[in-house]
């Protein structure tokens, strides 16, 4: 099989489990579940993740990169501060409608199931494309005197909860408009949270 | 038997630093022995300053130390006089020194090389403060021998400044893993994080020919402050300049995304044994 | 007629300007022309910037300045309500390393600057190696002080709280070995007996006439009776306290209480000309400053016997500071020795942020008492002043109340006053900074 056609077989397995996991969850999901879902043997699927775990780690990384890549564009254009938290917020609710599932995972399966990623995933290492471009993020918008100095943390902590709390609201079906209308609030909210 | 070459040795605004470094150097007899000299602030030489000053003299090689500050006047006469005279004649001109290189701690003007073009092809600059006297020693034996040196963009002998002064340092597995300094007084961590080193983003050669043959500013729990760049003295030296914990500068050449992915990464372990004193068991 | 002499390789120049009356100098002034203004750079820093400043006053006492600068920072603190307290290691290695620095000075003085101007004042060629031993002995100790500093000249390794480096047995044995090397040749090449000897002698007749460099100097300096010569006022401060130094003002042998904040400048005057140099003084009154000052301060026999045999002629002056030397060898070694390795460093102080306070910080440097005082707002400087001890030494004032070194210089010919004023160990880039 061509390298092509294998990493093809190989991002299939990862968006069908995807899928899988945010509806049924982690621990309910299995193999055969996974294989069936892209009509794969079961077989064949150790020939691509050796256990649910690796698949699971593998999947944090990939969003990790899906979002960190997004996120890279938004850094390297010639925005201001404020129209790239605009962007990211704009990018991450446009997430949440058109891949459910992958702030659903995020959101759901990494965070109440840590002890899935423990050994080889300790920290931030599966998410690091992410944190790193939200690093950049912040290091540009305090180098160039738009955001106040502080504590990384508490910074990306209030960013990516609020935007994670959001996503939730959304999910549960609670809030009353729809996501993309809130954007330019939490945009503003944001940037006077964090500005210098 | 061929002349010796005639050094001179000419001081602008200066703390007499070079001087003094100069003179630490173990084997200076033997050294000096290849030249003739004019003039030094301290060693034995032929001229007094008052003859040096009357700019009958030639020389062939010129060491200038100190900020070049052109109505500074030596013994009654304008630097600038005595700079273009002595520069004119000299075959090289070494600037000794980051005061003379770059203007450093004393000069407003720049360095010796922005003063004239006639000069600045044969300008060698010898930045830090001070020099170590191994690094001079080189020139000088280089200059006896006939020998050339290659330069990097600010003219500085690749031979020493390729180097930074990260190389060598012996910190720097604390630095691979991200294992910072607690403070200072310590042996263990990198002071990179939050002590304000910049050994990743000096050139020099301080941890390779250590000084007084023993140690350096690292090796002692001192941050590098970087003396030998051309933005020696900056400010807040004892510190790290962060944006929301993130250095402000990462390493010479690595890209903030390459170093934040390293970093990152090197972060989410804990090695035992370099989080630990180096003297516990 | 006003003759003029410019005095070279003392850390830069000075210019003296003699009053002469049948050949000899009625009076001196001193001018010192090149200023950097060190102080005004350190305008709007950090506190502990002036850490990594101030030792670039001076390439022969950058050590000194930076002990000085360290207690002002650390004077500040306390002032601020935050007194810091020090390991007795940090102490030590402090106190060792600026010996340190105090020796090889002295040694540089000794070959670089007195060997070579009397062998010139007796119309004699100085031996050619005279110098290079000079250099040697020096750099010899200038390696134990990187051992502990990390190097020399320049390094920044003492900060409040205490020293950068930890230093291991390797280190100090490094150190260590390089001051029983430098012993040596202070034994050997310049005093020609053992240290002990030295400093244990209580009169002028157990040293005198020895083969050796010292002998060589002292025999010049009695050919040219400069026993009798190069008197100042026999008036002396000292301000710094040390194991080696404790405040004192002493006129004669008699000691005086003596308070730093009394310690102010004024404007040098010449001739002819301006200086940039500004005078130092007690209570309006100048003092001699520096080895003879603590020689006489501790109450070292031999300069003792000498003191009251020849005063505070230039014979000895340069004798305290030869003894000076060979004491602080002997003290230095027994320092180190009580380095307890396993002690803290560094104790961490509040962040200097906090710190808005005055601070004054006194230390005896080669040439006598250095002071640093600063004042920092939420830790930056607002306000520095440097007052070094040749300021003191080297004060040009009006021929009412000449300064120590002009006071020495009258009644001489110029160039036996010149060598005199050179008996001071002048520092010209201390002098304005």
């Amino acid at each position: 099989m061509s390298t092509l056609k294998r990493l093809k077989r190989r991002e299939e397995i990862i968006e069908g489990a995807l899928k899988l996991f945010s509806k049924g969850g982690f621990y309910q999901t299995t193999i055969p579940d996974i294989a069936r879902t892209i009509g794969m043997s079961v077989g064949n699927f150790y020939n691509y993740f050796t256990s649910k775990e690796v698949l699971a780690k593998e999947l944090l990384l990939y969003i990790s990169e899906y979002l960190g890549e997004r996120i890279r564009t938004i850094n390297e254009s010639d925005a201001t501060t404020q129209e790239k938290i605009r962007a990211i917020v704009a990018m991450y609710f446009e997430m949440v409608q058109s891949r459910p599932e992958m702030i659903e995972y995020f959101l759901r399966i990494f965070l109440s199931n840590r002890e899935v990623f423990g050994e080889g995933c300790e920290g931030t290492v599966c998410v690091s494309a992410f944190i790193t471009e939200m690093m950049l993020f912040f290091d540009d918008g305090v180098s160039c005197g738009d955001l106040r100095e502080q504590d990384f943390f508490s910074a990306f902590g209030l960013f990516m909860g609020y935007l994670g709390g959001m996503a939730f609201l959304c999910g549960e079906k609670v809030l009353p408009h729809a996501l993309d209308s809130y954007v330019d609030s939490i945009t503003q909210n944001i940037y006077r949270a964090l500005k210098t | 038997m061929h002349s010796k070459p005639k050094a001179l040795w000419l001081q602008g605004l200066t703390c007499n630093g070079n001087s003094h470094s100069f003179l630490n150097h173990p084997q200076l007899g033997i050294l000096m022995e290849r030249f003739e000299l004019l003039y030094h602030p301290h060693l034995p030489c032929t001229l007094s300053l008052e003859a040096v000053v009357t700019c009958m003299h030639e020389c062939d090689l010129l060491l200038f130390e100190g900020a070049f500050e052109p109505t500074m006047r030596r013994a009654g006469v304008a630097l600038e006089r005595l700079l273009e005279h002595y520069g004119a004649c000299a075959a090289q001109i070494v600037a000794v020194g980051s005061c003379a290189s770059f203007g450093g701690v004393f000069g407003s003007s720049g360095g010796l090389d922005a003063q004239s073009q006639a000069w600045s092809e044969k300008i060698i600059n010898l930045s830090g403060c001070p020099i170590h006297p191994e690094w001079l020693a080189l020139i000088l034996s280089g200059f006896a021998e006939g020998s050339a040196f290659a330069l990097d963009a600010q003219r500085r002998p690749k031979a020493l400044y390729a180097h930074l002064v990260h190389h060598g340092c012996t910190r720097n597995e604390y630095f691979e893993w991200k294992v910072d300094a607690k403070g200072f007084g310590v042996n263990e961590g990198c002071l990179y994080y939050d002590q304000g080193c910049r050994g990743v983003l000096s050139h020099g050669s301080c941890n390779r020919i250590l000084w007084g043959g023993v140690s350096s500013k690292t090796r002692s729990g001192q941050p590098c402050f970087g003396c030998t760049e051309s933005d020696f003295p900056r400010r807040d030296l004892f510190k790290t300049r962060k944006n929301m914990s993130i250095p402000h500068e990462v390493p010479l050449g690595v890209s903030k995304r390459a170093y934040l992915t390293l970093a990152g990464i090197a972060k989410t372990f804990t090695i035992e044994r370099l989080s630990k004193d180096l003297m516990d068991d | 007629m006003i003759e003029r002499r410019l005095i070279e390789r003392i850390e830069g120049e000075a210019e003296l300007e003699f009053e002469e009356c049948e050949g000899r100098v009625a009076y001196a002034t001193i001018r010192f022309e090149h200023m950097r203004g060190m102080e005004r750079l350190l305008l709007g820093r950090e506190g502990r910037d002036a850490l990594v400043l101030t030792p670039r006053v001076c390439g022969i006492c950058g050590h000194a300045h930076l002990m000085a600068c360290v207690l002002a920072l650390e004077d500040a603190y306390a002032n601020a309500g935050h007194a810091l307290t020090l390991s007795p290691k940090a102490q030590a290695l402090r106190e060792a390393t600026l010996s340190l620095e105090m020796i090889q000075n002295h040694i540089k003085w000794w070959y670089l600057v007195m060997s070579e101007e009397l062998y010139a004042l007796r119309g004699f060629t100085p031996p050619k190696e005279s110098a290079l031993r000079g250099a040697y002995g020096a750099q010899i100790i200038n390696r134990a002080i990187s051992a502990l500093a990390g190097q020399w000249p320049h390094n920044s390794y003492m900060i409040p709280g205490g020293v950068t480096c930890d230093p291991g047995a390797l280190e100090l044995l490094q150190a260590q070995t390089a001051l029983f090397e430098a012993t040596r040749f202070v034994q050997e090449t310049l005093l020609g007996m053992e240290l002990e000897r030295f400093l244990s002698a209580l009169t002028c007749k157990e040293i005198t006439g020895i083969q050796s460099d010292a002998g060589r100097v002292e025999a010049m300096l009695l050919e040219l009776g400069m026993q009798e010569k190069g008197r100042a006022y026999d008036r002396f401060a000292v301000l710094g306290s040390h194991g080696f130094a404790a405040p004192a003002r002493l006129r004669g042998t008699k000691t005086y209480k003596i308070d730093p904040a009394q310690v102010h400048t004024e404007a040098a005057i010449t001739l002819r000309g301006e200086s940039m140099a500004r005078n130092a003084l007690y209570r309006g009154t100048s003092y001699e400053t520096g080895p003879l000052a603590r020689a006489l301060q501790r109450g070292d026999p031999l300069i003792k016997n000498m003191h009251r045999r020849f005063r505070d002629s230039t014979y000895t002056r340069i004798f305290a500071r030869l003894y000076e030397c060979a004491l602080l060898l002997e003290r230095t070694a027994a320092l180190l020795r009580g380095v307890v390795l396993g002690e803290a460093s560094w104790i961490e102080p509040p962040p200097i942020e906090r710190i808005s306070a005055e601070g004054v910080g006194i230390v005896e440097a080669p040439r006598g008492p250095l002071i640093h005082r600063v004042r920092l707002e939420r830790g930056i400087i607002a306000a520095y002043e440097i007052i070094t001890p040749t300021q003191w030494n080297l004060a040009s004032a009006p021929r009412e109340r000449p300064g120590p070194a002009q006071k020495a210089m009258e009644g001489l010919h110029v160039s036996e006053a010149a060598f005199v004023f050179r008996s001071f160990d002048v520092c010209s880039v201390c002098t304005t900074h």
